[in-house]
C-alpha cells in the first residue's frame, strides 16, 4: 500500500524525464501519467481508512492521503488529461508535455504531503514548471508575466520558510500538526506564503494578469489545479488545527466577495474567469470540511471555460455580443456556466449545497452575495448570441477540443452522483432564485454600466509590498 | 539575540530591495540577499544546542548542531539558486528589447 503511494508520487516525474529521452512518445507518456493519477484517486476513494506514511523519523517526510486529497488528485488528473487532449493536434513540442506532466506530479505531491518542507519543495517545483509553461511562447509579454509570477511566488515562499523553521523550533518537527504549538508569527508567515501561492484575497491579485495572459491550455492548468496546490494546505491545516479554522473561513468569505466584485464588472472574458477563480477559491476555504468536492467541480468547470474562451472570436464581451458564436461551442459554454452558477443536474449544484450546509452562521450572508455575483458574471456568457456555423479552426484541433470537453463536462455530470442527497425541493428552489435574481440584475444593471477599476494594485511593486501588510494583518488575526 | 536581529535585518533589507530597486537585475540580487537571510536563520536555529558538526564519532559528550534544519535548508538553497538562474535567463531575454531593464518600463510595455 505504501509502495503504491510512493510509486504514484514519483511516476509523473519519471515520465517527465522519459519524455525528454523519447520525445516521439510525448503525448502518450503525459496522458499515461494523468491516467495513473486518475486510477490512484479512484483507489483512494475505495480505501476504508486514510493512508498515512511516515518516511524516516518524526522529522522526515509525512504523507497523508484521504478522501479530501482524493478529490484534489482527481481534479488534477482530469484537468491534465483534458489539457493534453486539447493540445494533441497542435504543434506543441515535447518540452511542453514534459513540463505539463512535471507540474502534474509536483501538484500531486503537494496534495499528499502533510509536512511543511515536502510542501515547500512541491510548491517550488510547481512554480518553476508553471513559469516555463507561461513563458512557452517566448514573447516578451509571456516572459514578463512568467517572471512576475515566479518572483512573487518565490518571495512568498521565503517568508514561508521562515515560518516553517519557527514551527520546527517549537515542536522539533515540520508536521502540519505542529502549527498548534507554534508561535503566532510562525502561523502568520506560513499563511502569508500559502495565501500568495493560492491566490487568496488581496495577496492573490497577481493571478488575474497571469491567468488571462497565458495561452488557453496553460490558463486552464493554472486556474484548474496549480492555485489549488496553495489552497489545499490551508484546508488541511484548518482541519488539523482547530485554532486556525476561523482564520481560514474568514479568508474564504473575504476572497469570495473580493473576486466576485471584480468579476461582475470585468469586460474581458479571460480576466473575468481569472477573477472568478479567486472568488471560487474563497468558496473552497469557506467550508474546509467539504472543500475537496468544491475544488473538483471548480477545477473541471474553470479549465473547460478557459479552453472554450480560446475558441470564441473575441476576448471582449462588447464585441462578442455583436459576433454570434457557433451553437455547439455555445452549448458547452452554457453547460459550464450553469454548473458554476449552481444549477441543478450538474455537479456545481451539489457542491454549492454541500458548502452552504457547512457554513457557520456569520458566513452565510457573504457567501450568498458571492453566489449571486457568480450568477451575474456568468449571465454574460449565457446570453451571448449564437448561430449555426462552422467553427473557424481546422477539424483536427477541434476534435481534441471536444475530447477535452467530454472529459471535463462529462466529469461534471458524473460527479453529480457523489452528493445526490442534495436533491430536495428546498435545495433546488434556492439556486434557481439566486440565478433568476442574478440574471435580472445582469439585464437591468450590469449590462449597461461600465466601470473600469485602476490596475495599480496589480503592479509588481505593490504585489510584493502587499505581502508585508498581509503578514501584519495575519499576525493580529492569529493573536486575537 | 544580536545574531537574530542581524539575520532579520538582512531579510528585511532584501525584501525592501525587491520593492524599492528599479532595475530588474537589482531586484533579483535583492531577492538573493533575502534568501541569504533566511538561510542564515536556519543555520542559527540549527546551532542553538551546539556548534559541532553532527558526525557520530564515539565521543558523544560534545554539543552537536541540529542536522535537520541544515539538511532542509540545503534543499532550499538548491531550489533558490535554480530559480535565480531561471530568472536571470528571462531577464537576459527581456534585455534585448528593454536594454535599461527598468521594471516600470517593462511592466508598462507588457501589460494590456
Amino acid at each position: 500500500m505504501n509502495d503504491l503511494s510512493i510509486a504514484w508520487v514519483t511516476a509523473p516525474f519519471f515520465l517527465g524525464f522519459l519524455i525528454f529521452l523519447v520525445p516521439k512518445l510525448d503525448r502518450v507518456l503525459a496522458l499515461l501519467g494523468a491516467l495513473v493519477s486518475c486510477s490512484y484517486a479512484v483507489w483512494v476513494f475505495l480505501q476504508p481508512s486514510p493512508i498515512d506514511l511516515q518516511l524516516l523519523d518524526r522529522f522526515g517526510v509525512t504523507l497523508t492521503i484521504d478522501a479530501l486529497s482524493g478529490y484534489f488528485i482527481l481534479t488534477n488528473a482530469l484537468v491534465t488529461a483534458a489539457v493534453i487532449f486539447y493540445c494533441w493536434q497542435t504543434d506543441k513540442t515535447a518540452f511542453f508535455y514534459a513540463q505539463t506532466i512535471i507540474i502534474h506530479g509536483s501538484i500531486n505531491a503537494a496534495f499528499a504531503s502533510t509536512d511543511f518542507i515536502s510542501l515547500y519543495v512541491a510548491l517550488e517545483v510547481s512554480g518553476i514548471a508553471a513559469f516555463l509553461l507561461i513563458a512557452y511562447p517566448r514573447s516578451d509579454r509571456s516572459i514578463w508575466v512568467g517572471l512576475r509570477y515566479l518572483c512573487v511566488s518565490n518571495v512568498a515562499m521565503l517568508f514561508y520558510l521562515v515560518g516553517a523553521v519557527l514551527v520546527y523550533q517549537a515542536t522539533h518537527s515540520f508536521n502540519f500538526a505542529g502549527l498548534d504549538a507554534a508561535p503566532p508569527e510562525a502561523i502568520a508567515l506560513i499563511f502569508m506564503g500559502l495565501l500568495v501561492k493560492g491566490g487568496i484575497f488581496v495577496s492573490g491579485l497577481w493571478l488575474p494578469l497571469t491567468h488571462s495572459e497565458s495561452e488557453a491550455p496553460v490558463s486552464a492548468l493554472l486556474s484548474g489545479v496549480v492555485v489549488k496546490a496553495g489552497v489545499y494546505p490551508l484546508v488541511r491545516c484548518a482541519l488539523m488545527v482547530e485554532e486556525v479554522n476561523p482564520i481560514v473561513r474568514l479568508f474564504g468569505v473575504g476572497t469570495a466577495l473580493l473576486g466576485v466584485f471584480y468579476a461582475v464588472f470585468e469586460k474581458d472574458t479571460k480576466r473575468m474567469l481569472a477573477f472568478h477563480t479567486i472568488s471560487q477559491l474563497g468558496f473552497i476555504l469557506a467550508a474546509p470540511v467539504v472543500g475537496g468536492f468544491y475544488a473538483l467541480t471548480h477545477g473541471l468547470v474553470k479549465s473547460a471555460l478557459f479552453l472554450i474562451s480560446s475558441k470564441l472570436p473575441s476576448r471582449n464581451f462588447k464585441e462578442l455580443q455583436k459576433q454570434p458564436i457557433s451553437t455547439p461551442i455555445w452549448i458547452a459554454l452554457v453547460i459550464a456556466s450553469f454548473s458554476i452558477s449552481g444549477f441543478p443536474m450538474l455537479a456545481g449544484f451539489g457542491a454549492k449545497v454541500l458548502t452552504t450546509k457547512n457554513l457557520l452562521p456569520w458566513q452565510v450572508i457573504g457567501m450568498n452575495v458571492a453566489a449571486l455575483g457568480t450568477a451575474i458574471s456568468f449571465a454574460k456568457f449565457i446570453f451571448l448570441p449564437h448561430q449555426r456555423s462552422e467553427p473557424r479552426d481546422n477539424p483536427s484541433t477541434m476534435r481534441g477540443f471536444w475530447l477535452a470537453m467530454v472529459v471535463l463536462l462529462g466529469g461534471l455530470i458524473a460527479a453529480n452522483s457523489v452528493y445526490y442527497q442534495a436533491y430536495t425541493l428546498k435545495n433546488i428552489i434556492k439556486p434557481l432564485v439566486t440565478i433568476g435574481l442574478g440574471w435580472l440584475a445582469y439585464w437591468f444593471i450590469f449590462k449597461r454600466v461600465t466601470v473600469k477599476f485602476p490596475r495599480a494594485i496589480e503592479r509588481f511593486d505593490h504585489l510584493v509590498g502587499v505581502m508585508s501588510l498581509m503578514s501584519i494583518v495575519l499576525f493580529w488575526l492569529v493573536l486575537t | 539575540m544580536f545574531l537574530e536581529a542581524c539575520v532579520l535585518a538582512t531579510t528585511l533589507c532584501g525584501f525592501f530591495g525587491i520593492v524599492l530597486k528599479k532595475n530588474l537585475v537589482m531586484k533579483i540580487v535583492a531577492m538573493d540577499v533575502m534568501s541569504t537571510g533566511v538561510i542564515a536563520y536556519y543555520v542559527l536555529i540549527a546551532s542553538r544546542d551546539g556548534l559541532f558538526t553532527p558526525i557520530l564519532d564515539g565521543d558523544q559528550t560534545v554539543a552537536y548542531a541540529d542536522p535537520v534544519p541544515q539538511a532542509v535548508i540545503l534543499t532550499a538553497i538548491v531550489i533558490g539558486f535554480s530559480i535565480q538562474a531561471l530568472m536571470l535567463v528571462a531577464v537576459m531575454k527581456l534585455s534585448r528589447d528593454n536594454p535599461t531593464l527598468e521594471s516600470h518600463e517593462i511592466e508598462k510595455n507588457n501589460t494590456p
